[in-house]
């Protein structure tokens, strides 16, 4: 055998990076979602000065690449506020900041597409806002959105590729390491963008389950 | 009582509502007639504060709907059944009708479930409570939109063009609760097109044109020849609805 030869320890390290990307997915989600839901509850009651902040922030994050916020993030505000920032950290904040930016724009277009109508019977029946939005605008944004959120996320999924490029051992580092010890790019690459592809297969999946679930819950629509 | 005094209501350059000055006193049902465009929903909507008015004022049993505290008053003391329904797609007729006993009056779900089973089998939808409203013909779903406002106990209830969706059969249907409702001395403010109807259940009928009310009669004196039919502008638009 040759050192430049495969060996199952190659498995192991391919899990490894495989649990960090999934890691980092799965943290950066959660923390996206909350932090653009949040932005678009905000923006909902049009707070003064905030809503063209928040606006201007995330339209930010949509158009510009991932990548250079992550240099941004990486280096920039350390060399700025004279801070450590370790890779993760830095990974964790750029692909949260950027999940939330298009979490945003999608749950407000979902809650600015309810009907006034019925927004006008649950004022007029004396709700409050705050329960207006839980109970009425609500549930049918939810709805109207999980399907584009669903498809940002298997893009999301992708993007964490990207965190390697600032020594995140992630599944694509660790496929840079494998092809440089045994010179089989077509083998390595092959397998890694496989993994990534049966993870996105998998999560559209789920999430075309629980979106017909939610959508199915609420009945309408589908008489 | 309902008690509007002066009001007016301006959208950008138009006077919608100009100088309309109207009591309702409990227990009377009051009827709204006028052409489409005369001002008549947006004065249903001034009174539940769905519109802002530019002028004048508007108190319900001595709430100030143009302050805070007063809207959320009188919104618990009056209730509106609207002409497109505007129920919320996403929850079942029971859910329609509970959502503000439970959230605005703090009822417990069960007391409410419990009277909304019961105002949907007094207009006979007792086997839909569970059904969502695109489930439901135009009739089904307004009279559900009724039970919605009884289901709050109101003092007053205001009805804007509540028939103008239905076809004529269904309207029937909802009349038929509406005159119901008449003989169990339910206050009312009734706008509509139904003129033969408003005519059978109104104490009163107020007449509007250009956001201004023309006359405001008893409805026996109003169909008079010597009362309302002696108006001009009354006369034409009765004999109009009665070619159509």
């Amino acid at each position: 055998m040759r050192f430049a030869d495969f060996t199952p320890f190659d498995l192991v390290l391919l899990a490894q990076g495989l649990g960090v990307s999934l890691a980092l997915f799965l943290t950066t989600t959660v923390a996206g979602l909350l932090l653009g839901l949040g932005f678009a509850v905000v923006h909902h009651f049009r707070f003064p000065f905030v809503n063209p902040l928040i606006v201007a922030v995330t339209e930010a994050l949509k158009n510009s690449p991932v990548l250079v916020q992550l240099f941004l993030v990486f280096f920039g505000i350390p060399a700025l506020m004279q801070i450590r920032m370790t890779p993760a950290s830095a990974a964790f904040i750029t692909l949260s900041l950027n999940t939330a930016a298009f979490a945003f724009v999608i749950i407000r277009a979902g809650i600015e597409s309810i009907d006034r109508d019925q927004i006008d019977a649950a004022e007029a029946f004396g709700l409050r806002r705050i329960q207006i939005l839980r109970r009425v605008i609500g549930p049918q944004a939810l709805a109207f959105s999980i399907g584009p959120i669903v498809g940002i996320l298997v893009n999301q999924l992708q993007v964490t590729s990207l965190i390697s490029v600032i020594g995140v051992f992630d599944l694509t580092k660790i496929g840079n390491i494998l092809n440089l010890r045994t010179l089989e790019p077509f083998i390595v690459w092959a397998v890694i963008g496989s993994i990534y592809y049966v993870c996105a297969k998998i999560l559209a999946h789920s999430g075309a389950r629980l979106e017909r679930r939610i959508r199915r819950s609420y009945a309408w629509g589908e008489v | 009582m309902i008690r509007i005094k002066d009001l007016v209501k301006t959208f950008d350059d138009s006077t919608v509502l100009d100088g309309v000055t109207l009591d309702v006193n409990a227990g009377e049902i009051v009827t709204v007639l006028g052409a489409s465009g005369s001002g008549k929903s947006t004065l249903i909507r001034c009174i539940n504060g769905l519109e802002r008015p530019s002028g004048g004022t508007i108190t319900v049993d001595g709430n100030d709907v143009t302050t805070k505290a007063g809207l959320a008053a009188s919104r618990r003391i009056s209730a509106t059944v609207f002409q497109l329904f505007n129920l919320y797609p996403h929850m079942t007729a029971l859910g329609n009708i509970t959502l503000a006993p439970v959230e605005v009056l703090g009822k417990s779900k069960a007391e409410a479930e419990e009277q909304a089973r019961a105002l949907l089998a007094k207009v006979g939808l007792a086997g839909h409570a569970d059904k969502y409203p695109q489930q439901l013909s135009g009739g089904q779903r307004q009279r559900v939109g009724i039970c919605r406002a009884l289901a709050m106990q109101p003092r007053y209830i205001l009805l804007d063009e509540v028939t103008s969706a239905l076809d004529p059969e269904t309207t029937g249907e909802v009349l038929d609760i509406l005159q119901k409702l008449a003989t169990e001395a339910t206050t009312m403010v009734f706008v509509t097109h139904e003129v033969a109807f408003a005519r059978s259940i109104s104490t009163r009928i107020v007449f509007m044109e250009a956001g201004k009310l023309l006359v405001d009669m008893p409805t026996e004196e109003f169909f008079a020849e010597n009362g309302g039919l002696a108006v001009p502008r009354i006369r034409q638009f009765l004999s109009q609805i009665r070619k159509d």
